[in-house]
């Protein structure tokens, strides 16, 4: 303990000083931690991906994307695709989020527990559930085969509203939507009663109260949630491949999976990093269009009291469309997926109905002597390997997540270190899964000095599982921890709670409502994942994933179908089981 | 107290807070012997606030030093940096700061059992320190569940339990209805004297540091105006700011330019000009009890014209706003109130000499200020 | 302590970023830029592979079909106490894992069961990363091509199908320059070749046989081809006046088979897919039948190879699965062909039957692919459709 006299000031004896006392500042320590952690796991796969377009591989994929004839079906007009689709996703998951979060938490809508639910059921599907459901019900004579509900029904479909940018979408919007839903929920949650009443007393009606008082509290969840959904809707893969093809429409990712699966791997990367750059521009213009409102501390140490409002003749309209919505993108999505693993011929719903891909045993009739997949040892092993690595992820970016959205937040001084954070932090969103794996084979496939080569172990795919949802995680972080107010934090610091106990004990559980969100968005993307892992899994451990994929590439597709509602099931029981821990976990609310 | 740990005295030396270009504290030193209650008080913005998380440690100063006793607990070059739960020191926040997922109980344990206590020592400090602020009965209540007031003495509670030596109160009494902060202003001075730790009490209201100060530092744009005891600062302000921000009611400020050894103000003579003031203007202070409404709304050499505002009665007397020619607002303090109504005329009787005259331009307190 | 960890931590992130620099996933990795040396086994007999191979115990496989699940099986009831470690895996994604494991010096697989020939000769064996292997019992019936550079079991085909129930008079399609007409436009169906290497495999090959290509164009217009601007031969003339003509993009072979097969269509489209897919008509309730007689052809076959992971921990073992790929000495292969004997793919051994139920392969009048020489010009083509 330092007492007077002071110390005899040389120029190294004050520098060592100022090191010392800069060491009793944590957050600059953790910030620099976490950038390192960041680094390893985030830039060091992405200078190999940068590296590998830059390699003479005989070709020249920057030219040959950038300054080429092919550029303008490569890249221009892919790109203009993408940025078309990101930002429709991002606006239409915002609005519907945005909506259903508004009915389920402000007002008194009846059944707004079991809307809550269904409204984060869709990011648990799998988009081609969705793009399916779209089929089953829009497609028309374009491709040939069998048509959809409508033009069997005797209404013409048009091509624009069956294929193309309107399909894709409205379909990645119905899939994303659920992130904004659930972020906006947790902000909304925590909006003070009291600011309601003050703003209602002034005589403001609902809209506006809603307008002028509870959007601008929420607006960084809204603003989280329409950067996930948009580069979600950027990355996203399958449903541009299923809806946009057959009209030629591309999106980068399409031209991006396109150049990787046909070998063209560095032209592949060239357009990853084209997607990255793109994606990170238009987060930064967002940030800056928003950054004047990012922090809104609205968790006082006085407890707020939650406040519902009254509808008065809108109640039922509201109900009415928050209930359709919910139904659309849930529901119909769902009992497709159920109904397609039962049919007897693939996606054919007038072909009769069969239990055999789920309980039946090895029939030469049936997917060339597959059993049901209840009826499968591997099944049941990938289930169990799909749920630990789930756990794994969640836990792993939860915590780290928590740590860099704290740094991100709490940093005083300069502003590099969370800009720096916030950015490589959001950078895996866009390195798509496949680029992501190989870049982490060639990372840590090979010892590093003490670290051993971990190429086929169950550590890998966790590293890099928390690497690709390492977004989700500080995204949700920084939401959360802008809720609790920086009193309450201090107060802790005066009692002389160090660094990580601060964050067990006070921010941890102020935030649990937003962790817990963080980490089912974080569990689900890992167990429906398929992209990172198909190269990273080790072959004698499958997942769930991995196995869906095989079943469809080999045409079993009732067989794929059951096994990705077996990972439907398992993430929406953990969407439903944080629920309930959600409410366990914070006694305190409970008079809300 | 913790095995009889003295109180101890409080040193600031050119203590600064810059943050980025704008400069929050600009160079503020005094010093307060131990068990005292040192007011930090101005007006918001003055960098109150910020001097008092520097001594907590919320904030590390960027010049000067502070010293708890004999022991640098800060130093603006980085030199020595005392973490905050070293120091001895307790806070009570504005907002309270209460943890809300922890029941009372738990909120004023938290902090005992972060300090390593042994459970045997902490519950009966707990239960004595729920005693001593009549909060038994919440203790198993979240901060949600109870009053504003409670929320307060629990965050009280909370600080005082593990025992420090120096209290940090920052504006607590804001969020209180008037009643109750003033039973609250005992209630805190009551807590002062019983731990006999040393007191710095951030504040706006000047009747709080009154009413609870042993010493205040009058704050204004980072920078201390006057340091002193209440009395001091009622009796002797130093300045021009400190007449009028101090006082129930405050003192009233006359500019007056001195022609041929004659003080002018509003076209009226207001008597002779001070010993040594050269051309110019200088600034007269009168207190309330000083001026007295003349008969008959007269004007003229010694009579200022005013025009009648409100009045309000304040202990057995009653104070009178009214409003010079350029819009200033004055106060007369006298034994009975006044027969007029809001807008009448009146003139404003002077005292033969002003009870101060502050100079010109800096407003500090010129020569030959007298009583 | 910390700080010790920062410190260790900061001195490994170079290191790592040095590994990403020299290992970051090129095409010609590592040094072996040369094909490998023969392997010492070679020229090992079968009962010296047994011993070897029961030694080392166990032998991992990654195959582009599932149906390694039953070679798996019959392979360990005929190898008692060698554990076949059976792996799904597409030929793309084979490829990329078994570069980055080589480039790690890490490899997991000792045999690769892999389709996507002209990636797969050009950089895996070329790059080393993959050996051939000729089992001694079966080289005299596996013709030349399917023996060198990479041994194949069988061949696999992409061809134009047609709906046999709407035409069930044969193929309406008899000259592939018809697809580009109004009666086809709109009306063709296939997987993006910009998705898809075996498709692109086959725009290659069209390319490649740009004389038949025009030839065909003379019999069916009776006037020789056009060329347009920047158009070099009639095989890219051909793609372009298809992709012109509307053709119609899915990203699944599925995709393709229901929209060419589905039943109950009065004027289904035609679509370019697995011969092999026809098996599924029952199941799938489809019509897909084989347009035959096509003129100049009516699609490409290509191999499905059997190659030797470099470097890896069995090699006793892997040889042996090469020769149990091979299939027995029989008509059909016996139980370790019987997975890849269907109708729709062709055994390359010249001792088996081609199996029934399907035209035989000289029948068919497929191109079969060259993978050197569609190597050369895949990425020209590739290239070429971006621009369409």
């Amino acid at each position: 303990m330092p007492t007077a006299p002071p110390p005899r000031r040389t120029a190294a004896g004050v520098r060592l000083a100022r090191a010392r006392t800069a060491l009793t500042r944590p957050t600059a320590v953790l910030g620099a931690c976490t950038l390192l952690i960041l680094t390893v796991l985030v830039v060091a796969p992405l200078v190999g991906l940068v590296n590998t377009t830059l390699m003479e591989g005989g070709r020249d994929a920057w030219g040959d994307v950038f300054a080429s004839p092919m550029s303008e079906n490569l890249l221009w007009r892919p790109m203009g695709n993408s940025i078309l689709v990101g930002v429709a996703t991002a606006a239409g998951s915002t609005v519907i989020g945005g909506f259903l979060a508004w009915v389920v938490v402000m007002t008194r809508i009846p059944g707004r527990w079991l809307l809550g639910l269904l409204a984060t059921i869709p990011f648990a599907l799998p988009s081609f559930a969705l793009a399916l459901a779209w089929e089953s019900v829009f497609r028309n004579g374009l491709i040939g085969g069998s048509t959809g509900i409508l033009v069997n029904l005797g209404v013409a479909v048009p091509d624009w509203l069956a294929w193309g940018p309107v399909p894709v979408s409205a379909t990645l919007t119905a899939h994303y939507f659920s992130l904004s839903f659930m972020l906006i929920a947790a902000a909304l949650a925590s909006v003070n009663g009291d600011l309601m009443e003050a703003a209602e007393l002034t005589g403001a009606s609902t809209l506006r109260v809603a307008r002028d008082i509870a959007l601008p509290v929420v607006a960084p969840a809204m603003v989280s949630g329409a950067l996930l959904a948009f580069a979600e809707g950027v990355s996203n893969f399958v449903t541009p491949a299923l809806l946009g093809l057959p009209v030629r429409f591309h999106t980068l990712s399409t031209r991006l999976y396109g150049a990787i699966s046909t070998g063209d791997v560095s032209r592949g990367y060239v357009l990853s990093i084209v997607l990255i750059v793109v994606a990170a521009m238009i987060m930064y213009a967002s940030t800056r269009l928003t950054g004047g409102r990012r922090n809104f501390a609205t968790i006082t140490g006085k407890g707020g009291r939650r406040r519902s409002v009254d509808l008065g003749p809108w109640a039922r309209p509201v109900a009415a469309l928050a209930w359709l919505l919910v139904a659309c993108t849930t529901v119909v999505p769902g009992a497709v997926l159920v109904l397609s693993s039962l049919t007897r011929r693939t996606n054919d719903f007038t072909s009769g109905f069969t239990l055999h891909y789920w309980i039946g045993g090895s029939d030469p009739a049936f997917a060339q002597g597959r059993p049901g997949i209840l009826n499968n040892p591997q099944i049941l092993q990938a289930t169990g390997n799909t749920v630990l690595l789930g756990v794994c992820v969640a836990l792993g970016a939860g915590v780290l997540g928590l740590l860099v959205s704290y740094a991100i937040t709490r940093s005083t001084g300069s502003r590099w270190l969370p800009g720096t954070l916030g950015v490589v932090s959001f950078v895996p969103f866009l390195i798509p899964g496949i680029a992501l794996g190989a870049a982490f084979i060639a990372q840590f496939g090979a010892p590093i000095g003490p670290i051993p080569s971990l190429y086929g172990t169950f550590a890998i795919l966790v590293l890099a599982g928390i690497a690709a949802t390492i977004p989700f995680a500080v995204r949700s972080g920084t939401s959360a921890l802008s809720q609790v107010s920086r009193d309450v934090e201090e107060s802790a610091v005066m009692a002389g709670a160090g660094l990580f106990r601060r964050i067990g004990a006070v921010i941890a559980p102020l935030t649990a409502r937003g962790l817990f969100t963080g980490g089912v968005l974080v569990f689900v993307q890992m167990v429906r994942d398929l992209s990172l892992v198909v190269l990273l899994a080790t072959p004698a451990m499958p997942v769930l994933a991995v196995l869906t994929y095989q079943y469809s590439s080999e045409n079993f597709t009732q067989l794929a179908n059951a096994v990705t509602v077996v990972i439907a099931v398992i993430s929406v029981g953990a969407t439903v089981l944080a629920r309930r821990l959600e409410g366990a976990a914070q006694p305190w609310n409970q008079n809300s | 107290m913790r095995s009889g740990a003295p109180a101890a005295s409080l040193t600031i030396t050119d203590l600064r807070k810059d943050f980025g270009g704008t400069t929050a504290v600009d160079g503020i030193s005094l010093e307060v012997p131990p068990g005292s209650f040192l007011v930090l008080l101005g007006p918001s913005g003055c960098g109150k606030t910020t001097t008092l998380r520097m001594l907590a440690g919320l904030e590390d100063p960027t010049g000067g030093e502070i010293r708890f006793g004999d022991r640098v607990i800060a130093r603006g070059d980085g030199t020595a940096l005392v973490a905050p739960s070293e120091r001895g020191a307790g806070l009570v926040f504005q907002s309270y700061a209460l943890w809300p997922h922890k029941t009372v109980r738990q909120n004023i344990e938290w902090p005992l059992v972060v300090a390593r206590r042994p459970r045997a020592e902490r519950r009966p400090r707990v239960e004595e320190v729920l005693e001593m602020l009549a909060i038994s009965d919440l203790a198993e209540r979240y901060p949600g569940e109870i009053s504003g007031g409670q929320q307060q003495r629990v965050a009280i509670a909370r600080m005082i339990a593990p025992e420090p030596r120096v209290l940090l109160f920052d504006e607590p009494l804001s969020n209180l209805d008037a009643r109750l902060r003033v039973e609250t202003r005992g209630e805190l001075v009551r807590i002062h004297r019983s731990t006999g730790a040393t007191s710095v009490y951030v504040t706006h209201d000047q009747v709080e540091a009154m009413t609870m100060a042993t010493h205040i530092a009058l704050m204004k744009d980072g920078r201390i105006e006057q340091f002193g005891t209440p009395r001091e600062l009622l009796e002797s302000p130093r300045t021009a700011f400190a007449a009028t921000f101090i006082g129930t009611p405050p003192a009233n400020i006359v500019e007056c330019r001195v022609e041929g050894g004659r003080l002018r103000a509003y076209g009226v003579d207001c008597g002779p000009a001070p010993e040594g003031a050269g051309a110019g203007t200088v600034t007269a202070m009168y207190r309330a009890g000083s001026l007295a409404p003349a008969p008959g709304a007269e004007v003229g050499p010694g009579c200022l014209p005013a025009t009648f505002a409100d009045q309000v009665p304040m202990a057995d007397r009653w104070v009178l706003g009214v409003d010079l020619p350029d819009g200033t607002r004055a106060h007369i303090s006298r034994d009975a109130p006044a027969d007029l109504r809001p807008g009448d005329a009146l003139g404003v009787r002077l005292p033969a000499a002003p009870d101060a005259f502050f100079g010109a331009g800096d407003g500090h307190a010129a020569a030959g200020a007298a009583l | 302590m910390r700080l010790s960890g920062m410190l260790s931590a900061s001195a490994a992130l170079p290191l790592a970023l040095a590994l990403v620099a020299c290992g970051g996933g090129t095409p010609q990795e590592p040094a072996a830029d040369t094909p490998a040396e023969p392997h010492e086994l070679d020229s090992a007999t079968h009962e010296e592979l047994v011993e070897l191979a029961q030694e080392e115990g166990t032998v991992t496989v990654y195959s582009f079909t599932s149906r390694i699940a039953s070679i798996e099986a019959e392979f360990e009831a005929a190898y008692p106490g060698i554990d076949l470690v059976g792996h799904d895996i597409s030929s793309s994604e084979q490829i990329t894992r078994l570069r980055s494991e080589s480039q790690a010096g890490a490899p997991s697989a000792d045999v690769a069961y892999i389709s996507d020939a002209p990636v797969v000769i050009t950089e895996l064996v070329a790059g080393g990363v993959l050996q051939n292997y000729v089992p001694p019992r079966v080289a005299e019936t596996v013709p030349q091509e399917y023996r060198e550079p990479l041994l194949a079991n069988r061949l696999s085909t992409k061809i134009l199908m047609y709906n046999e129930e709407a035409h069930p008079d044969g193929s309406p399609v008899e000259n592939l320059w018809q697809l580009t007409e109004e009666e086809w436009n709109g009306r063709v169906v296939m997987v993006d070749p910009a998705v898809r290497g075996d498709y692109l495999d086959l725009m290659a090959e069209i390319v490649r046989r740009s004389d038949e290509m025009a030839q065909a164009h003379q019999e069916h217009f009776g006037s020789e081809v056009s060329l347009d601007e920047g158009v070099e031969n009639a095989g890219r003339q051909f793609i372009k006046d298809l992709y012109a003509n509307g053709l119609v993009l899915v990203d699944d072979t599925d995709n393709v088979n229901q929209a060419v097969g589905g039943t109950g269509q009065e004027d289904p489209p035609v679509g370019i897919t697995s011969y092999s897919d026809r098996r599924d008509n029952e199941e799938e309730g489809w019509a897909l039948q084989a347009s035959l007689g096509t003129v100049p052809s009516t699609g490409i076959t290509f191999p499905a190879y059997i190659g030797m992971v470099n470097g890896a921990a069995n090699p006793a073992a892997a040889r042996l699965v090469a020769d149990f790929l091979m299939g027995d000495d029989s008509e059909t292969g016996g139980p370790s062909f019987e997975p890849f004997y269907v109708p729709g793919d062709y055994p390359v051994r010249t001792d088996m039957a081609q199996p029934g139920d399907a035209a035989p392969l000289e029948e068919l009048g497929a191109w079969d692919i060259v993978p050197e020489e569609t190597a050369q010009i895949r990425d020209g083509v590739a290239d070429f459709l971006l621009t369409l």
